[in-house]
């Protein structure tokens, strides 16, 4: 059973076609296909405008690379949530117009468990299917949750972010030092030049939920390093790279970046992974689960896949490929296809929610 | 232009719940102080004070842009920090949350003055030492400007 999914919800359009849950047929981003060579595929493409430019041929190749027509199709599937209510609307106003125009069942997904499916999707192709209740963590620029997954599609909120996202804190810190904005990946590349434990950041106790997560603080410990020291010089260096060059390497960083920043950049970056880790270790125990999922952009991020397999975790843990750790829209189709067995279908006047919740 | 003055996250949670008090239905308010200063923190107060969320529901909307809070009384919680260009703002249609009857609270937002309503309210939050923050009030009327 073949879903069209659609996803809309931030920054990129994307559709895919998956068979049965497992098997990607294709998987189109149009921010990376529209901007590839000139940006990377880092430059925002922003809200309804963009995506409305988008979608209509993203949804044509996804169908096209699928070799896939409307009517071998058993649903289509749609972010409704959460997300930028104006981008959200244009990929589920299309999915609509499909559903209508084909007589397809209309089947809405939350952005979230899109993430947590790209894992479930992954896991079972490799012929290793994750084993619930499993924990999942999913960590991006724009969420830090932890949630209690069941095998029949249950979910139950452990622990978020009170404040900012990892991924925020991580493009924040590179920003504010020089490296550009997205600039988590090239804290990640160059953290392996530095000592993780020479600069110590210390976490405030937090009140309530001992599993929920706060970067705000470590991000201003940060900022209180650098206007301690003399860097206006190498900052400055550092923008001019990035505005000379759209991809500095690693050598061209290095040369820009002394020890000491290297340093704190390793340490900030162990901070993080350590405070995701301590959280979701205490979480799994818990809740006594019997699988660890990591996803979202933030588990791209080579030294929280490194620390996750050294972790006493108490059971394996999951990552999904890089690709499918962003946004995508294969997530959303591998998502709705348990719903499609449970007849669980929306109705074509479901609404767009910013702020829908998974649990 | 009434200043404050807090001492730690708490007193600036429950400052922001006291001015959500005095503000319209309908108003932007910018959240105005550099990384770190506690914008998003006065925002969970403001946020409550409104009665729309919990503080610890209130995260930052860096990412994601514009986050929405309550029902009956709605709170748009919005952060350009990420974006350059006006014109990759203009693309959020942040005119038609103006004209919504809702609190508008926006970090991030005094870098696109071409962009906002000349009738607003500016918070500007100072740093100063350690987690004491001065925090400043300004209402502008239409006719000021």
């Amino acid at each position: 059973m073949r879903i069209l999914g659609i996803e809309s919800s931030c920054d990129e359009t994307a559709a895919a076609v998956v068979e049965d849950g497992e098997k990607i047929l294709s998987s189109v981003v149009a921010s990376q296909m529209s901007t590839h060579g000139k940006y990377g595929g880092v430059v925002p493409e922003l809200a309804s405008r963009e995506h409305l430019r988008a979608i209509v041929p993203v949804v044509r190749e996804a169908l096209e690379q699928a070799g896939a027509r409307m009517n071998d199709l058993a649903a289509i599937a749609a972010t409704a949530g959460p997300g930028l209510v104006g981008s959200l609307l244009v990929g589920l106003t299309y999915a609509k117009s499909l559903s209508f125009a084909s007589g397809l069942p209309l089947i809405a997904v939350n952005h979230i468990e899109g993430h947590i499916h790209a894992v479930i999707l992954e896991a079972r192709r490799a012929g290793t299917p994750v084993e619930f209740p499993a924990l999942a963590l999913v960590v991006s620029g724009g969420h830090t949750h932890l949630f209690e997954v069941s095998g029949d599609g249950r979910y139950r909120l452990l622990g978020r972010t009170r404040d900012d996202a990892a991924g925020e804190a991580f493009d924040k810190v590179a920003k504010l030092l020089g490296f550009g904005y997205p600039g988590g990946p090239i804290v990640d590349r160059l953290a392996r030049y530095g000592n993780g434990t020479a600069v110590r950041f210390t976490f405030a106790k937090m009140k309530g939920n001992a599993l929920d997560f706060s970067f705000s603080g470590l991000k201003t410990a940060v900022l209180r390093w650098v206007q301690a020291r003399d860097l206006e010089a190498e900052i400055a260096a550092r923008r001019a790279l990035v505005r000379t060059q759209a991809h500095p390497t690693d050598e061209e960083w290095l040369a820009a970046t002394p020890q000491d920043t290297l340093d704190l950049l390793a340490s900030f970056q162990q901070a993080v992974i350590t405070e995701l880790l301590t959280r979701a270790t205490a979480s799994a125990n818990r809740m006594e689960a019997r699988s660890v999922m990591i996803s979202g952009g933030v588990a791209c991020n080579s030294g929280l896949r490194a620390a996750a397999e050294l972790a006493r975790l108490p059971c394996p843990v999951y990552f999904p490929s890089p690709g499918l750790s962003t946004d995508n829209a294969a997530m959303i189709a591998a998502a709705a296809f348990p719903k499609l067995r449970r007849r669980e279908f929306a109705a074509l006047d479901i609404a767009a929610q910013a702020n829908l919740t998974l649990a | 232009m009434p200043t404050y003055r807090t001492a730690s996250e708490e007193e600036t949670i429950a400052l922001g719940e006291r001015l959500a008090r005095d503000l319209p239905a309908k108003q932007l308010v910018l959240l105005i102080g550099q990384l770190g200063a506690g914008k998003t923190t006065l925002a969970k107060g403001i946020v409550m004070g409104l009665g729309a969320a919990q503080p610890d529901e209130v995260s930052s909307p860096t990412f994601t842009l514009i986050h929405e809070y309550g029902s009956s009384r709605r709170v748009y919680h919005v952060d350009l920090y990420r974006l350059d260009e006006p014109r990759e703002a203009q693309t959020l249609g942040l005119e038609d949350l103006f004209e919504r009857e809702a609190v508008v609270l926006m970090e991030w937002g005094e870098r696109f003055p071409q962009l906002l309503p000349a009738e607003r309210t500016e918070i500007r939050i100072r740093t100063m030492t350690g987690e004491e923050r001065e925090i400043q009030v300004t209402r502008i009327a239409q006719s000021n400007t």
